[in-house]
């Protein structure tokens, strides 16, 4: 009947400070980083030749994103921030149940618990892909990788002989083990990612809400997403 | 009815883009928007930022197994230290041109919606009908007769009567005194002798 009806749901609509709803746009941050660490991750699982310089400058890459992400979680906006989801699978089991019998979830100011016990196991097999990779290289900077591989490509064998020379029984047996794990995790980091997309898309559906929208460029008000079409 | 009056209040930037009937509502939201733009661009340099710091930090631990002694390390540490506070205090800075930007998203809500509550308290107290409120409120906007008209599916001759007759249920002499009747609360102490 009166018009403070459509400016009330627009205020509710728009990103709240008061935060008691996910927000209906993840900050660029966020939103960056999850795109760069799922395209790295989808690039070095599936296309590149693991031990490649493609392979390692990714893997450095997806390092730095997830690092950032993990300042992020101590800096950056309140929704971005570690205490906005804590890492409680009580909590996850009970929305869960929830989901199940059909009842509408509350809201929450960030991921939900479910999501959020998702993020930390993402991030923490994401670490073990990295450092497992780290330590099958040596360490070893894209820079220096593709350096090593200009020496031995002109002929210089002594950049192979540098890495595997010293030490050899009990570090290859480390080295060898890393990549068991490097392969353990990054398979367990696509069956994650699996999961996470059929938790979008089914959570999504039961609260009848594009879940997609927030960590793209985001919904907007009702207005805005006409004019676009 | 409210439905008719939430579609026409969304449909009139499409029906008017020319004459920019949303001029209120563009105006303020426009920096918003190149707010938000360079709020993303900032985020995607932050990250490239890192990505390079992250590399270069890389470089300097290789360096530190070879020979940390050496000038070469000493110097390369230096810089990397501070590329990495620098990655340190982008971020906190970003943090707050997000933050101060959701604060004022959230300021401009409450004005709106602070000013459409004052708005239907005084349609209702003058007793507009429905279609009055309607009308009103678009003229409100800014949109002339035939936007009205146009939008409402009406004719120009109908709303010119509607108009009129909410000009005369306000006590107002015409379009420029209703806008006015509104906008005066805002501006407080504006119309004083000119010194």
């Amino acid at each position: 009947m009166a018009p403070p009806r459509i400016l009330a749901a627009k205020a509710a609509d728009a990103p709240t400070v008061a935060a008691t709803a996910p927000p209906s746009l993840w900050d660029p941050v966020v939103r960056l980083s999850h795109w760069g660490i799922a395209a790295a991750v989808v690039l070095n699982a599936l296309v590149n030749e693991g031990g490649s310089l493609a392979h390692v400058s990714i893997g450095w890459g997806a390092m730095a994103l997830l690092l950032m992400r993990l300042i992020w979680g101590v800096l950056g906006p309140t929704e971005a921030r570690f205490s906005a989801f804590p890492p409680n699978p009580l909590t996850a089991i009970a929305h869960l149940r929830g989901l199940a019998s059909g009842e509408r979830p509350r809201e929450y100011p960030s991921h939900n618990p479910a999501g959020a016990l998702m993020v930390y196991a993402f991030w923490a097999a994401l670490t073990v892909v990295i450092a497992t990779g780290l330590v099958m290289t040596g360490g070893a900077t894209p820079m220096q990788v593709a350096a090593d591989k200009a020496a031995v490509a002109s002929g210089d064998w002594a950049a192979l002989v540098k890495d595997d020379g010293e030490e050899d029984g009990e570090d290859s047996v480390f080295k060898e083990g890393a990549e068991e794990m490097h392969e353990i995790a990054a398979n367990l980091l696509l069956i994650l990612a699996a999961l996470h997309i059929a938790g979008v898309f089914v959570e999504g559906r039961l609260i009848r809400r594009n879940l997609l929208a927030p960590m793209l460029l985001g919904s907007k008000t009702k207005a805005e997403a006409k004019r676009r079409q | 009815m409210t439905d008719l009056h939430a579609d026409l209040t969304e449909a009139q930037p499409d029906a008017a883009p020319a004459r920019g009937g949303s001029q209120s509502g563009r105006s303020v939201k426009a920096p918003q928007d190149a707010a938000r733009r360079q709020t993303a661009a900032l985020s995607a340099f932050l990250l490239v930022q890192t990505v390079g710091t992250v590399f270069f930090v890389g470089d300097v631990i290789g360096d530190l197994r070879e020979d940390p002694t050496s000038i070469h390390f000493m110097f390369e540490a230096t810089v990397t230290m501070a590329l990495v506070l620098g990655v340190l205090f982008g971020a906190f800075a970003l943090r707050r041109t997000i933050e101060l930007l959701r604060a004022q998203e959230a300021a401009l809500d409450v004005a709106r919606g602070a000013l459409s509550d004052v708005i239907a308290r005084q349609f209702q107290a003058w007793a507009l009908t429905p279609a009055e409120r309607d009308v009103a409120f678009l003229a409100l906007k800014g949109l002339d007769v035939a936007e009205i008209a146009e939008l409402r599916g009406a004719a120009q001759g109908t709303v010119r009567a509607q108009l009129t007759r909410i000009y005369s249920k306000a006590g107002v002499s015409g379009r420029a005194q209703f806008a006015a009747f509104f906008v005066e609360d805002l501006l407080g102490e504006g119309v004083g002798p000119a010194t």
